[in-house]
């Protein structure tokens, strides 16, 4: 009976299938949570995102916060804070290989912690956007993408990309709670 | 089918072995040694540590690392069982470094590990500190590299285009394992620095963006010298925040040069702290004259009255940021500058002792 040759992958750290938080009816009155990654532009683009909400679904503001380590995900901290203060959650932009897939690890954890939420990243980093969602036990999780790059954008054109995910941020946020395939 | 001691070994069944390996997409492209129970005890009896023992997860990526994974891969990687060790401190000191421990392994830049060993382990394992350190062509030296990048992959499952995302990435990445030229430094060794008592075996570690070569022949002038590396040091494409960091593996015959001149490592620190930057009109020219409150450097509209007056930016903070190591052979007046991925922790890590019982076996 020869050896077994052995295998080198590392421990699975225990992660449950995630649960898609409950969405509401509506944004109306609601608060929206905006976690910029301080990525270039993340501010703007998530800005703009939450000031297309107020103005046209009637959401009462925006809390704006900021991640101290852009590639690591969100702060236990941050997530209880959004999860306290604020209806939905959007985060972004992730245009690098540690961010985006960050990014959809905070997605993940916000619909755990039972806040909706949309993740926004770069359509250059889908294959690690995906494999953070299936480590993240969140196979299939939907996200939405923007044309890389992002980061040299000027305000006219961010406004414009904006304007052109709203529809589907909208959707995401008070849409079906399902996992399924990515935007 | 067991072999006849001494005879040699069954070629097409290591190959099925090693196609196996191949086939479970555990290799970094080149062959891996299979690992059989055998093995990575031998491996384990190198260390006093539990083999179940987490040696550093990601939580982010959902894995864990243990002492057994490690040592899986770093037979994988063609180690000897009596460079795991080695291994072991070379893992807890990319610990210490902060990219390493976040997103460094995910990053675009796909930076590359630099372990640099220092006391007598070089010797008794045979890692090379001399001629052609950089490598390739010694085992120590390239499979302990090589083992931290399995590691990696296979402990983290941090793969190449999927959960990193180099854009390029750089040639030696896995392979940049040094012994520092100790014998031949006229500067006290790296882990002296972090430090370590002299005669201490330990790594340091950083991660690496490039190694650059500064080949100066030509001078016995230590400012000159110094003027020359500053030129490398000091190249507009490297810069991306207001600061940067960048180590120097001095080549012997430039250490020795310098040292000669009254030199010490804290004085070639300073002298680079103090005169590496660009004015502002180089950095107008290539769009990185701006800074921003997150310190990244941006394309300001400085006007050409702005950029005119000659204001020099200093790009070391300090002489932290100018890790300094001796390494190579003393048959020319060559050194390579090492641009940091991050900033060096700072801090080496003795590599344990082999456990008396399993020495004695």
């Amino acid at each position: 009976m020869p050896n077994a040759i052995l295998d080198p992958t590392g421990r699975t750290s225990h992660r449950a299938p995630a649960v898609l938080a409950k969405r509401p009816a509506d944004l109306s009155g609601a608060v929206i949570g905006l976690l910029e990654n301080t990525k270039k532009n993340a501010v703007e683009f998530l800005g703009e995102l939450g000031r297309l909400l107020v103005e046209r679904h009637n959401a009462a503001g925006t809390v704006l916060r900021t991640k101290t380590n852009f590639a690591l995900p969100v702060s236990d901290e941050l997530r209880d804070e959004f999860a306290r203060d604020c209806a939905v959650v959007i985060t972004g932009v992730g245009d690098c290989g540690s961010c985006s897939a960050s990014a959809v690890a905070d997605g993940v954890t916000f619909e755990r912690a039972g806040v909706p939420a949309v993740v926004i990243c770069s359509d250059a980093f889908r294959t690690t956007a995906d494999a953070m969602a299936q480590r993240q036990g969140a196979a299939g999780y939907r996200y939405l993408t923007t044309p890389h790059p992002v980061a040299p954008l000027a305000p006219d054109q961010i406004r414009q990309r904006a304007e052109q995910l709203l529809p589907q941020v909208v959707e995401i946020l008070i849409g079906q709670s399902t996992v399924e395939g990515s935007a | 089918m067991s072999s006849e001691p001494g005879a040699a070994p069954d070629p097409d069944e290591a190959q099925r072995a090693i196609e196996y390996c191949y086939a479970r997409g555990w290799s970094d492209g080149l062959p891996l040694v299979p690992v059989s129970q055998p093995l990575l005890d031998e491996f384990l009896a190198q260390t006093g540590r539990d083999p179940d023992e987490v040696i550093g997860g990601l939580p982010h990526v959902g894995r864990e690392v243990t002492v057994a994974i490690a040592a899986i891969n770093a037979a994988m990687a063609g180690c000897r069982p009596e460079y795991f060790p080695v291994v072991l401190a070379a893992w807890d000191a990319l610990r210490k470094d902060r990219a390493a421990s976040g997103g460094g392994w995910q990053s675009t830049s796909g930076p590359a590990p630099l372990i640099v060993v220092n006391g007598p382990v070089r010797t008794e394992l045979g890692i090379n500190a001399t001629g052609g350190v950089f490598g390739p062509g010694f085992r120590a030296n390239a499979t302990i590299a090589r083992a931290i990048g399995l590691i990696v992959r296979n402990g983290l499952g941090i793969e190449p285009q999927v959960l990193e995302q180099a854009t390029q990435g750089l040639p030696g990445r896995w392979s940049i394992c040094i012994g520092e030229n100790e014998e031949q430094s006229p500067w006290p060794p790296m882990a002296v620095d972090a430090g370590l008592p002299a005669g201490t075996s330990a790594v340091s570690a950083m991660l690496l963006r490039t190694a650059e070569f500064v080949d100066n022949r030509h001078t016995n002038d230590p400012e000159q010298l110094l003027w020359d590396f500053a030129d490398t040091i000091s190249r507009s494409g490297a810069l991306i925040f207001r600061d940067t960091s960048v180590g120097i593996v001095f080549g012997p015959e430039h250490a020795q040069l310098l040292a000669g001149a009254g030199f010490s490592k804290a004085d070639v620190q300073a002298w680079f702290v103090e005169h590496c930057g660009r004015t502002a009109a180089d950095l107008h020219r290539a769009g990185k004259d701006g800074v921003n409150e997150k310190t990244v450097r941006y394309a300001a509209q400085s006007t050409a009255a702005e950029t005119a007056d000659g204001q020099f930016h200093r790009i070391l903070p300090s002489a932290a940021a100018v890790p300094i190591a001796v390494a190579g052979a003393r048959n020319a007046a060559m050194s390579m500058v090492v641009r940091v991925f991050g900033l060096w922790s700072g801090q080496s890590v003795a590599i344990a002792e082999v456990p008396v019982q399993e020495a004695a076996r």
